[in-house]
């Protein structure tokens, strides 16, 4: 035991000691995979299995087709669509939370981030139950004779928007709570005494404070757009095809792994060039953009 | 308002839940509306098909592994950066929080190429890898503000008194961060019991985990029995959350 005690004392040695074995199973875990499915992106795909002995760029220009190029752009549009709804609603509904009771404040949440839990299938069934032709909300407007013709809510983008707007809210809602109950009341208050109307507080005061938070919520929100599965799958169907589905079909169904490799790292490329360009505007706002337009 | 866009936002979030529950307990064999009659024939239905049951079994095995395995590395982890804040502690907690920003289909992706170079694909062992990395930078979050929050004085008088660091560990420490030990666990169960993404590129139709047997049968037809299991998998997030709320778990969890 004193053998080890002194390894424990040295503040060089013991840090790695107690990281170490995470590190070995995030290196074994998460690096390896990720490097695996690079090093195949680069080699030809043949009958036989991945050719090793040959290296090749192909897997990345065939992600240029226009078949590609559609899904991506389908992509692109349902996840645009479903962060700009969400900045939208993101204030309001934060905004309310913060004026409540602590108690209240935390039931909100609780309720906010639930369905985060249950896993996105049974939203994807919950949403089917609602939105198809014979469906909750098609039955209720029919009872009220609001409508005639039942509307097609879902095998299309429109049920995709539906069910993601719900369904990735809390990544924009949280931050944006939490930085809205960090700001000092008396910052409405004092802007609301020297003459702003609530508009212009809110414009003025709370918009920009609380903006860096705002935006690296909305990139969150845009990346689990980008790559949600479930959800597109049922409520998007197969003629509405995004990027998720497009990865899983040409991994486990036409089996091409070098290909789905490029297409998988041509995915987490985007992903952190956005989460870099958030947290560059973020910076931006907090140091340049304090002044209002 | 400002107060309808919140009722109405609310409604929305929880509207796929709560309609999943409800249609549960449908006694017909459609979903007819309005629900009169309450039935809990889909729940026999579905508790007697044998794919719902044994998913169910390895889902819980998976998480309860899986959490139990995460919380115990992320936990020495944690020590070490917390208690040493050794050089280049800002890129380790970067590194362990890495997986965030993998979105689970990519993850999916590598990991189907990975496991099936090391012959583990349709195996448990390679399940359990794939979810101790999706979990790890929450059980990192929760566990190293737990451990700040035990003063270290209690650490360094245990010391002069003679217990060496490891006994110190052991005997102060972990009793100290028992509530956010299990706290942690109890996140990580839930969030690996509902993973769903990842686990679709792992497994062939011999392993499923409860999310993915469910994404199957829904592929091929919905009915009620579907809508049973879903309500139980309902059941058991809830019931972690309300375990986790009592523990003021989530807080923690959610600032920051």
């Amino acid at each position: 035991m004193t053998g080890l005690s002194s390894v424990a004392n040295n503040r060089a040695i013991a840090p790695w000691l107690f990281s170490g074995p995470l590190l070995l199973v995030m290196g074994f875990g998460f690096i390896w995979p990720l490097l695996q499915a690079l090093a195949n992106s680069f080699h030809p795909n043949t009958p036989q299995g991945i050719d090793f002995t040959q290296w090749t760029l192909h897997n990345y220009s065939r992600l240029v087709d226009p078949f590609y190029g559609e899904i991506l752009v389908r992509t692109l549009r349902i996840s645009f669509l479903v962060t700009a709804i969400t900045a939208v609603l993101a204030y309001p509904v934060a905004l309310f939370i913060v004026r409540l009771t602590p108690r209240a404040q935390s039931l909100f949440i609780l309720a906010y981030i639930s369905p985060w839990l249950v896993n996105t299938v049974v939203k994807a069934l919950g949403w089917t139950l609602l939105l198809r032709t014979n469906g909750v909300v098609n039955t209720v407007l029919r009872q009220f004779d609001l409508i005639t013709v039942p509307l097609k809510l879902m095998i299309n983008e429109i049920g995709v928007v539906i069910a993601l707007v719900p369904g990735h809210f809390m990544f924009v809602l949280l931050p944006l709570w939490a930085a809205l109950s960090g700001l000092d009341p008396a910052l409405s208050w004092a802007a609301g005494t020297l003459g702003a109307r609530p508009s212009a507080v809110f414009w003025r005061v709370l918009l920009p404070l609380t903006l860096p938070a705002f935006i690296a919520g909305l990139v969150i929100n845009f990346i689990m757009n980008m790559t949600a599965f479930a959800i597109p799958m049922f409520l998007g169907g197969t003629r509405t095809m995004v990027a998720s589905m497009l990865a899983y079909q040409i991994n486990l169904i036409s089996l091409d792994w070098p290909l789905g490799g490029s297409l998988a790292l041509a995915l987490l490329v985007c992903t952190l060039a956005l989460v870099w360009a958030g947290q560059r505007a973020a910076l931006l706002v907090v140091t340049g953009g304090r002044s209002p337009p | 308002m400002i107060l309808v866009v919140n009722l109405l936002m609310l409604i929305v979030v929880l509207a796929p839940v709560v309609i999943v529950v409800w249609m549960s307990f449908t006694p017909t064999a459609m979903f007819v509306l309005p629900v009169t009659q309450l039935s809990l024939r889909w729940y026999r239905e579905a508790l007697s098909y044998p794919g719902f049951v044994d998913a169910f079994a390895l889902s819980f095995e998976l998480a309860a592994l899986a959490a139990a395995v995460t919380v115990g590395l992320s936990f020495c982890a944690a020590y070490g950066l917390v208690r040493y804040r050794p050089r280049g502690q800002a890129t380790l907690r970067a590194f362990f929080t890495a997986p965030l920003l993998v979105s689970a289909v990519v993850f999916g992706v590598a990991m189907l190429q990975f496991v099936n170079r090391f012959g583990l694909y349709n195996r448990f062992a390679g399940l359990v890898i794939a979810h101790v990395i999706l979990v790890v930078p929450f059980a990192m979050r929760s566990l190293e503000a737990t451990i700040s929050a035990v003063p270290e004085e209690l650490e360094w008088a245990a010391m002069i008194l003679g217990r060496s660091r490891f006994a110190t560990l052991l005997r102060i420490t972990l009793p100290l961060c028992a509530r956010g030990l299990v706290t942690a666990f109890l996140f990580c169960f839930l969030l690996s019991f509902s993973e769903v993404t990842t686990t679709i590129f792992m497994t062939g139709p011999g392993l499923q985990t409860l999310p993915v047997r469910i994404y199957t049968y829904m592929s091929d037809r919905i009915d009620p029995t579907v809508a049973a299991v879903s309500a139980l998998v309902v059941l058991v997030s809830v019931a972690i959350l309300v375990i986790l709320n009592l523990l003021g778990g989530l807080r923690r969890l959610t600032s920051r």
